[in-house]
C-alpha cells in the first residue's frame, strides 16, 4: 500500500480529477496549498516566463513586476492544490503516469512533483476492513 | 529520499521560510492546518481552545539532508532561548519515489 502526495496546478485540478477516474482511483483528499519549488538556474526559462507573466497583467498593475520577481527569485509562495492518494502498490507506476500526463505543460517549470510513500496500514471506518481491503 | 513534516507556529512561518531559503532548501509546500498538542491546547479563563492555528511546512529531500534542515527548522521556529509550548514538533517519514511533472523525470 502506498500513499501518493501530488502537487498540481490550481487550474489543472479538475484534469487531474479526471485522470484519476480514468486510471481507475476514484478516491482522493485534496486541499489548498502555498509552495515554492528550487529555484531555476537557467536565466533563459525565467525570462521567458516573466515575460508570459507580465502580458498577462493588466497596463495599470503597478506592482506587477515586483510581485513576478518575487515569484521568480523564490521568495513568494504560489498557490497549489495537493492530492494525497491511497493505492496498491501495483496501480502507483498507472497513477503517476495519469497525473503526468495530466499536468505536463509547455512551461517547463512549476508543474507539480509527485510524492510516494509506504503506508503501513489503513482502515475503512465504515466496515472495520483494514490492509490492502480497505484502499 | 525523505519527507519532512514541520508543524511550526505560523508567527515564525517567514522566518523559518527565509532561514531555509538561506540554507539552500528553497522546495517547501505550506499548509495551514488548526490541531493541539499534548497539553490538550490552552486554557484561557473558562474557555478551552483546542484548535490551535498552526502552519505545515512540507518537503521532499535527499535524506543526507536530513540533520541539516532539522537544525534550520529548529533554530528558527524555536520561541525564545528556552523555547516554548506550541513551538511544534518535527516527523520524519520515507519516500519511495519521487517525480517531476514538468520534465517526467524520476528526481525532484
Amino acid at each position: 500500500m502506498q500513499e501518493i502526495l501530488a502537487i498540481v496546478r490550481m487550474n489543472k485540478t479538475s484534469a487531474t480529477k479526471k485522470a484519476l477516474v480514468e486510471a481507475g482511483v476514484a478516491g482522493f483528499t485534496a486541499f489548498k496549498v502555498m509552495g515554492r519549488g528550487k529555484l531555476i538556474d537557467d536565466p533563459a526559462v525565467v525570462a521567458e516566463r516573466k515575460d508570459k507573466m507580465m502580458s498577462l497583467a493588466g497596463a495599470d498593475e503597478q506592482d506587477a513586476e515586483m510581485l513576478i520577481d518575487g515569484f521568480l527569485d523564490g521568495h513568494r509562495l504560489f498557490p497549489r492544490r495537493l492530492f494525497t492518494i491511497l493505492a496498491h502498490d501495483e496501480d502507483v507506476s498507472k497513477i503517476v503516469e495519469a497525473i503526468m500526463s495530466a499536468n505536463r505543460t509547455e512551461n517547463k517549470v512549476g508543474d507539480g512533483k509527485i510524492i510516494i510513500m509506504p503506508m503501513l496500514d489503513a482502515i475503512r471506518v465504515r466496515t472495520g476492513e483494514a490492509g490492502e481491503d480497505a484502499v | 529520499m525523505i519527507l519532512i513534516r514541520a508543524i511550526i507556529r505560523p508567527d515564525k512561518k517567514d522566518e523559518v521560510l527565509a532561514e531555509l531559503s538561506q540554507a539552500g532548501f528553497n522546495a517547501v509546500t505550506v499548509v495551514d492546518v488548526v490541531g493541539r498538542g499534548k497539553q490538550k491546547g490552552i486554557k484561557i479563563g473558562g474557555v478551552v481552545y483546542d484548535e490551535i492555528p498552526k502552519t505545515l511546512l512540507l518537503m521532499a529531500v535527499r535524506a543526507e539532508y536530513k540533520q541539516e534542515i532539522i537544525k534550520v527548522i529548529m533554530e528558527a521556529a524555536k520561541t525564545g532561548e528556552k523555547g516554548a509550548y506550541g513551538d511544534g514538533k518535527i516527523f520524519i517519514t520515507p519516500v519511495s519515489e519521487v517525480y517531476t511533472v514538468s520534465s517526467g523525470m524520476k528526481e525532484l
